[in-house]
């Protein structure tokens, strides 16, 4: 079983348990359709990290209030604001298959969570390779929304990315990203390497949750 | 006169504004229009630049100036567009030296998704735009320019906004990648056929791309478009260097490509990000004697939607016809139940057996039919990306669905009376389509081909006065039922062949019709299609779910050389036949209903409930195989032993295996039965519907009636249809922290207007505390607890351990 497989398991909810033959079909079969209808933009875009205090940052003109942003930002001198997509085909697509097929759509979402985590982790390391060159460091991204960073800072992102015209990627006026299947976030860069980053489901205090990763 | 100089002379547009207003501070995610007030000397400057650079029309800086960004803020929309024009204006009069510089109001997007994927409201999205339109036509600007536009549903409402509050020029352009797409997956052709439907002046591209990665997409406009073309690139692809933006292609190189583009036939041409004065300057020096290349007006009959542009040409294409309530009783019941799944549905099986276009006819007499098929139409597109038909005979339908259609539709109908002209005409001329013409007039329908020609010529020619063109209109030469006009298929077979030579006009038919009365109606439809495909049918408006109807397309698209290879035949006949010869070694397995219902399979649940009819009552199937197969998956869900997409599976199959059932009920009258009714609702601001609809499919396999009022719903809407349906229990759902306020808001109104009513609710951020905390009944942590909830609640007893 592939990473990409495993994954989508975890995020449908198998934890550990064994799976049957027909989901793990509408598993590859979601892949093969995502990767027909799935339209991946990534923009991001590096400004100046100013600290005011432990919990207040300002990236850019953006000033914000929060200790784990503040936590993972420790030492940094800039950060790298990241929106990603797999655009709007996809929204369709589960919106049709929701009509007789609502299995499909659960498999289908799942999956498509796993290949926009997987796209930014690709896109990341292009940007981490590039830092890199010049001696400085990008560290696990962080979204709106998550912990106390809130997710009213969504627009502020949007609009310092340029989002809706660069990669289509916009939201609602409760702050939801259209496409569904997006992502803003902001990665902390410094000058120093900082070893072992503890990322995504690892780094979550909640260890009862069925959807962990181990 | 701009409208006297586009096309014929090349007109230079000035260069980028935001890469200046960044070199003089503007910090992004800033909005660079409040400049217009607080440095008004700046702006007025850089348009001066660009004046004295070549440019002959300039664009305002009020790209982002619209009612949804500055409602709220400090300043005033009216005082930024208004300043912006003056801006504009005076960098003109600085530097024009006699020559004739336009201004012209520049309208970028909202930086918003429409419905129905979004939340903005065309008619929103169409205020908005207004408002700006306006205050730029008080101001006095002599054209109206909207550009970066990568949206054919928001380019709509602006054009729209423009076209119908100012009596100016209105160039658009919209943002292309190097595939020739927009980021909301629509192409050049159904860009071109929407924009020229709206009667755009100019149209082309621009941002995006540098000159170089745009030369295909010009390419490819010039082929669609007859319009003047407008092409404005960035200087390059950007680049980032210490957090800063940046671009590459320096004027020289900048002035080198647009010379390529101009002989390739750009009249109206600029630049877009990180050019500056400097490159317009050297466009303007390279470019200044070269000819101008007119478009010429091209000859095709296309319909888009916003995905695709489909192309009425010389090799048949299918219209299908099953959304059209006429003689079907499920779809009239569907129509006043409000369901519109049960259309959407049709859609899509409609497109998956091979159609091109829908029809799309909501027609009945006591449902309000306008209301019905904007809604039909909204949401549709989002489900198929095929064009749509607008069917109806009443003009304000058609009007207000034609306004709100994402593309050029399809417009049936008009005919050769002089009050349907009237009527249908002006709509074609002001939001653009293919109009299906009926031959048929005040004195009906003449029994010769001849006769019916000469309506189709009155059509076209009426329609010219209005600027319609003959590739706009489509014939229909009308279908008699043969049984009772036995030369009626000669005479529209001679029709046919007829308009299609005497008038080059594309043409389309009704086709079942002919055999109204006969027996074996399929056997005479499928040949008298053969026959009018090879007399010259375009589009056939056919039933895509007959096989019959369909073995004769896609026959006769491999006889007639229209299926290369024969390969689309042999791709859906030769499997056919692998089938039949399989089914003769391998005999199907026996398998008991409440197993496939267990193991999730849909066509084997149909199957074995077919099979036990035989024996057995509907309803005593359900009760001693269906229930407990469902009772079964949930327990097994509940103990996590069974996931999601399982349970879902089995849900699918149990349907199937009920719609066998019910239909079995239905055909001796005895499904009358009164089922509770649920009503199911994303809430307001909510946009993520997969919770709610995992829990209706669910609580539809209980045998419960559910209302689903779908996602982004006004709590006022939900009240509404609880106290009008009589109904006791409503499910909300919510996915984020932000709108579970709008949950407690309904809650709220549902107390004190329906307080008999109970609320369950579901949704991520939600838990049991969170739950009381507002108000509701009770908390579904999974989509099983709903229906335990309710059958609970309706006193069905709990069979749950």
């Amino acid at each position: 079983m592939d990473g990409r497989m495993k994954e989508a398991l975890r995020y449908l909810g198998y934890g550990r348990h064994a799976v049957d033959e027909r989901t793990m079909g509408l598993i590859e079969d979601s892949f093969a359709e995502l990767e027909e209808v799935a339209d991946r933009k990534f923009v991001y875009r590096i400004f100046e990290l100013i600290r005011d205090g432990e919990a207040d940052i300002r990236i850019g003109r953006m000033q914000i209030h929060s200790a784990s942003l503040g936590r993972n930002m420790k030492g940094c001198t800039h950060a790298a604001l990241i929106g990603a997509t797999l655009g709007i085909g996809v929204d369709m697509r589960m919106k049709r298959h929701s009509l007789n097929d609502m299995a499909r759509v659960v498999v289908l979402q799942a999956c498509a969570s796993v290949m926009l985590e997987e796209y930014l982790d690709e896109c990341q390391a292009g940007l981490e390779k590039e830092l890199e060159a010049q001696g400085r460091f990008l560290r696990p991204r962080f979204s709106p929304g998550y912990g106390d960073f809130l997710i009213c800072h969504q627009s502020e992102i949007l609009r310092m990315l340029d989002a809706p015209k660069k990669i289509g990627l916009t939201m609602t006026d409760g702050y939801m990203l259209t496409p569904v299947k997006s992502v803003t976030a902001a990665a902390g860069i410094s000058t120093t390497k900082e070893p072992c980053h503890i990322r995504g489901c690892e780094s979550c205090g909640k260890r009862d949750c069925s959807y962990r990763r181990n | 006169m701009l409208l006297d100089r586009l096309g014929k002379e090349l007109l230079f547009l000035d260069g980028g504004m935001g890469t200046l207003l960044q070199e003089k501070g503007l910090q992004p995610g800033e909005l660079p229009e409040i400049w217009n007030l607080e440095h008004a000397d700046e702006i007025t400057d850089i348009h001066r630049r660009y004046v004295e650079a070549g440019s002959d029309m300039v664009l305002t800086n009020t790209f982002g100036a619209n009612a949804l960004k500055f409602h709220s803020g400090k300043y005033r929309l009216e005082d930024i567009v208004k300043a912006g024009v003056a801006c504009a204006r005076k960098g003109a009069e600085l530097a024009a030296d006699g020559r004739e510089v336009y201004v012209g109001l520049d309208i970028g997007p909202t930086g918003k998704l429409l419905k129905p994927m979004g939340d903005l409201a065309f008619e929103e999205a169409y205020l908005a735009f207004r408002e700006t339109v306006r205050y730029g036509v008080q101001a006095g600007v002599d054209f109206i320019h909207i550009e970066t536009m990568s949206d054919t549903y928001e380019v709509k409402a602006a054009v729209l906004a423009a076209k119908e509050n100012s009596d100016l020029p209105v160039c658009v352009t919209m943002i292309f990648d190097e595939r020739g797409k927009l980021l909301t997956g629509g192409d050049v052709p159904s860009a071109v056929a929407l924009l020229e439907g709206l009667r755009a002046d100019a149209l082309g591209v621009n941002c995006g791309l540098g000159p170089r990665q745009i030369f295909p997409v010009v390419e490819e406009i010039r082929r669609y478009a007859s319009i003047p073309l407008i092409v404005k690139p960035n200087a390059g692809l950007p680049k980032q260097k210490d957090g800063a933006v940046f671009y590459d292609i320096d004027p020289e190189q900048f002035a080198g490509d647009m010379r390529r583009i101009v002989e390739m036939g750009a009249c109206v041409v600029g630049g877009c990000c990180g050019t500056t004065p400097e490159h317009i300057r050297k466009m303007a020096e390279s470019c200044a004697c070269l000819p101008v290349l007119c478009a010429e007006a091209k000859e095709d009959t296309i319909v888009s939607s916003y995905g695709k542009a489909v192309t009425l040409g010389d090799c048949p294409i299918i219209i299908g016809e099953r959304i059209n309530p006429t003689g079907k009783k499920k779809f009239r019941q569907a129509l006043k139940d409000h369901d519109i799944d049960y259309i959407l549905k049709e859609a899509v099986a409609q497109q998956d057996s091979g159609a091109h276009i829908l029809d799309v006819n909501v027609g009945l007499p006591d449902i309000d039919e306008k209301k019905m098929m904007c809604e039909a139409v909204e949401q549709l597109q989002s489900v198929t990306s095929l064009p749509l038909q607008i069917d109806t005979s009443d003009p304000e339908t058609m009007e207000a669905a034609m306004r709100i259609y994402n593309g050029k539709p399809m417009v049936n109908s008009v005919n050769g009376k002089q009050e349907s002209m009237d009527q249908v005409f002006p709509l074609v001329q002001k939001y653009g389509g293919v109009v299906v013409g009926l031959t048929i007039d005040e004195d009906g329908i003449p029994p010769t081909a001849e006769g019916r020609a000469r309506i189709a010529q009155k059509i076209i020619r009426e329609a010219a006065k209005y600027g319609i063109a003959r590739k706009d209109i489509v014939i229909d030469v009308l279908a008699m039922t043969v049984s009772s006009e036995p030369e009626g298929a000669k005479t529209t077979l001679e029709a046919l062949r007829l308009v299609r030579r005497r008038y080059g006009v594309r043409t389309v038919l009704g086709v079942s019709n002919i055999s109204f009365g006969l027996p074996g109606r399929p056997l005479i439809n499928s040949n008298f299609y053969t026959m009018a495909m090879l007399n010259g049918l375009s589009a056939g408006i056919i039933n895509p779910l007959s096989a019959d109807m369909m073995g004769s397309y896609h026959a006769y698209r491999a006889l007639m050389n229209y299926d290369e290879n024969c390969r689309e035949y042999i791709s859906r006949y030769g499997k056919e036949q692998q089938k039949d010869q399989g089914a003769v070694t391998a005999a199907p397995a026996q398998i008991t209903l409440k197993t496939a219902i267990e193991k999730g399979l849909k066509e084997e649940a149909a199957l074995a409930a077919k099979a036990l009819l035989a024996a057995e009552e509907p309803l005593d199937i359900i009760n001693s195989q269906m229930i407990p197969a469902l009772d079964e998956v949930g327990k097994g869900f509940e103990k996590g032993s069974i996931f999601l997409p399982q349970l879902l599976m089995s849900a699918d199959a149990a349907r199937s295996g009920f719609g066998v059932l019910n239909e079995a009920m239905a055909a001796v009258g005895g499904s009358d039965e009164k089922k509770d009714k649920i009503i199911l609702a994303t809430v307001r601001g909510d946009i993520h519907d997969i919770g709610k609809n995992i829990v209706k499919v669910l609580l539809e396999n209980y045998g419960f009636d559910v209302i689903d009022l779908g996602k982004d719903v006004a709590p006022d809407v939900i009240v509404r249809e609880t106290l009008k349906r009589n109904v006791r229990l409503v499910g909300l759902s919510a996915l984020m922290t932000t709108t579970v306020a709008s949950m407690e808001q309904t809650i709220r109104l549902l107390r004190q207007r329906a307080p008999q009513c109970r609320v369950m609710v579901g949704g991520a951020v939600l838990n049991r505390e969170y739950a009381d905390m507002i108000g509701a009944d009770f908390y579904g942590k999974d989509a099983m607890q709903s229906v335990y909830y309710a059958k609970e609640l309706f006193g069905r007893g709990i069979d749950k351990q």
